[in-house]
């Protein structure tokens, strides 16, 4: 014991470095643990089909003499304007499968470290809250983002590459704009909302439910209420239809519900703030000690 | 000798229930106890020691830096919660290189520095193993190799032999010194007094949120002077022997054991008992074959100063 305490300590003069990604461990384990469930190898690959559709829909468009024997007279569904891509950002078949692949990839993000105790390993380590919920989030990030930021820019890209000009750009010069806004505003709100609906149980499968449920059923809710007062305001209540509002609205197309479109980008917002309260207080629950 | 870890004032408390009230202690480098009863406050001061908790009043310095929000110091601390923390679908290596990799290090390192881990708890075969699969003294053993895995200065270990079997126990306070010979600082809390007793005579006693002593078990157990030191002779003639001590001034009590060849002294003057003890011997008149002091440990010391 007493060559032990010869050593001892000066208090410590070393440099105390921030790293410049501490989030980053975080989203690459949430993403790898991600891919290795099945099911979602499945729904991921299926959630291509469209892009690959609408890409195909580009090259066609630009080969019209080659297919006309199939686009007789509908030349127009295939017309590469902003009205294309807003189509494709706010299907409804891509924002149900985007709900169907944060069933697999967020479900589990806060839940399973509720569930395991693991905020204490996270804080006990050189990372804040902040980095945490970032890492988190940027698991949602990444999954979103392939499915509408990619294949938007791709479409795009194709499209030039396809036409040999850059004349589409000069004609629709806010479409990038668009397209890169657009999948921010589903990335942060899916991020917030799948956070949200992961923080409020430690049960993986209560979330899968509520992600999958709560998505549902405010679509239910919005045709109960609109059958009953008749009226476009209660699609506010409809999570999809205040998206493809918003969506409708970036791409300046004609709005698909007769209220103003920035009283969805309100609710959207107001949801992202609902996340974000609720997240920070639950992390705080890391300073109750059990 | 300077401190490794200081707090000044500590306090905490959620709502209306209190964690931590006025801590003011050092910590220097060598095993240090952290002992008490379940609900004493041995984690709330753990969480403390780690910034994962601010407190209300006061602060805690860990290498001479206050430790809320240093993140970067972190990577000086190594913490072994008392509770499971792991995914069970992730293996053992997996959960290793993941935390690691929170440091910073480049991949190489993490690679290294988990395999080292796992050596030195003595799970290498079983790294490519799911959590899931892994027995209770396997699953304490990843919980210490995640604390030590990053090489840190000060190591926190919550209750870190809980779980284990006796020789999985003995493993562990080897490892546990061996760190202490390397000149860290090592905090371990329990509540199961022979552990404690086992790696370290320097403790911190913790009671409903209160620092009731701290230093060494002995020097503790002396300034009690409230309880006599209770003192166990096996000798051939218990009675002449306590007929040598039945008129001085420093024994309190005097009993024969049921075994017949035992006598129990009770005083207050240790020192002075055992001058006097010498003599007797030395004048031949009785043979002690034995000499304990029942008293002299961390469970007597504990038990006197909560006041059971």
């Amino acid at each position: 014991m007493a060559t032990i305490r010869d050593k001892g300590y000066s208090h410590w003069d070393g440099t105390l470095r921030d790293r410049r990604f501490p989030w980053w461990p975080i989203t690459r384990t949430g993403i790898l643990l991600t891919f290795r469930k099945k099911q979602l190898k499945f729904f991921f690959a299926f959630a291509f089909v469209p892009a690959v559709a609408f890409l195909a829909g580009i090259y066609i468009s630009e080969r019209l003499e080659d297919f006309k024997f199939m686009f007789k007279g509908s030349e127009k569904f295939i017309t590469i304007n902003p009205a294309y891509f807003k189509t494709y950002f706010t299907s409804d078949f891509l924002l149900f499968m985007m709900v169907m692949i944060l069933v697999f990839a967020g479900a589990g993000l806060v839940a399973d470290d509720l569930k395991h105790n693991a905020l204490q390993l996270y804080f006990s380590r050189p990372i804040g809250k902040k980095d945490y919920l970032l890492g988190k989030a940027a698991v949602i990030f990444f999954f979103i983002l392939v499915l509408t930021l990619v294949p938007g820019l791709l479409f795009v890209i194709f499209k030039l590459i396809f036409a040999g000009s850059f004349r589409f750009l000069a004609e629709y010069p806010w479409l990038l704009l668009s397209i890169v806004g657009y999948s921010a505003l589903l990335t942060l709100f899916f991020a917030s909302y799948t956070l949200l609906l992961s923080a409020l149980s430690k049960n993986r499968r209560y979330v899968t439910i509520l992600i999958f449920g709560v998505y549902l059923f405010s679509d239910i809710i919005y045709g109960i209420l609109f059958g009953i007062f008749r009226s476009p305001y209660v699609a506010l209540f409809s999570i999809k239809g205040n998206l493809q509002q918003a969506g409708a609205m970036m791409f300046g197309r004609k709005l698909p519900f007769a209220y103003p479109g920035y009283l969805s980008f309100l609710v959207l917002a107001g949801i992202f703030v609902v996340s974000a309260v609720v997240l920070w207080r639950r992390l705080r629950s890391v300073e109750e000690v059990r | 000798m300077n401190p490794t870890i200081e707090t000044r004032s500590l306090s905490k408390w959620y709502g209306n229930v209190l964690g931590l009230s006025d801590v003011t202690l050092t910590i220097e480098p060598g095993i240090t106890g952290l002992l008490g009863p379940n609900g004493a406050g041995k984690s709330t001061f753990m969480k403390l020691l780690t910034g994962q908790l601010k407190p209300n009043i006061g602060q805690v310095a860990v290498l001479g830096r206050p430790v809320w929000n240093a993140y970067p110091l972190f990577a000086k601390i190594g913490f072994c919660p008392e509770a499971d923390a792991f995914y069970e679908e992730i293996t053992g290596w997996e959960f290793l290189t993941g935390l690691l990799s929170f440091y910073g290090y480049s991949r190489n390192e993490v690679g290294d520095r988990a395999a080292k881990a796992l050596d030195i708890v003595e799970l290498t075969a079983d790294k490519d193993r799911r959590i899931r699969g892994y027995s209770r003294g396997m699953r304490q053993r990843i919980r210490f190799a995640q604390a030590i895995a990053h090489d840190p200065e000060i190591i926190i270990l919550d209750e870190p032999l809980s779980g284990l079997d006796p020789l999985g126990k003995r493993k562990l306070i080897h490892l546990v010194k061996g760190y202490r010979d390397q000149g860290r600082t090592i905090l371990v809390s329990s509540h199961v007094l022979p552990e404690i007793e086992a790696m370290t005579s320097r403790i911190i006693l913790i009671h409903q949120g209160k620092i009731l002593a701290q230093g060494d078990i002995h020097y503790i157990r002396d300034l009690i002077e409230t309880h006599p030191h209770i003192i166990s002779l096996k000798c051939d003639d218990p009675r002449a022997l306590a007929a040598s001590f039945v008129k001085e001034p420093y024994v309190h009590n005097l009993r024969f054991e049921a075994d017949a060849g035992s006598l129990v002294v009770e005083t207050h003057n240790r020192d002075a008992f055992f001058g006097r003890l010498n003599a007797v011997i030395l004048e031949g008149g009785v043979r002690v074959d034995e000499i304990t002091s029942p008293d002299d440990n961390l469970q007597a010391v504990f038990d006197y100063l909560v006041g059971k």
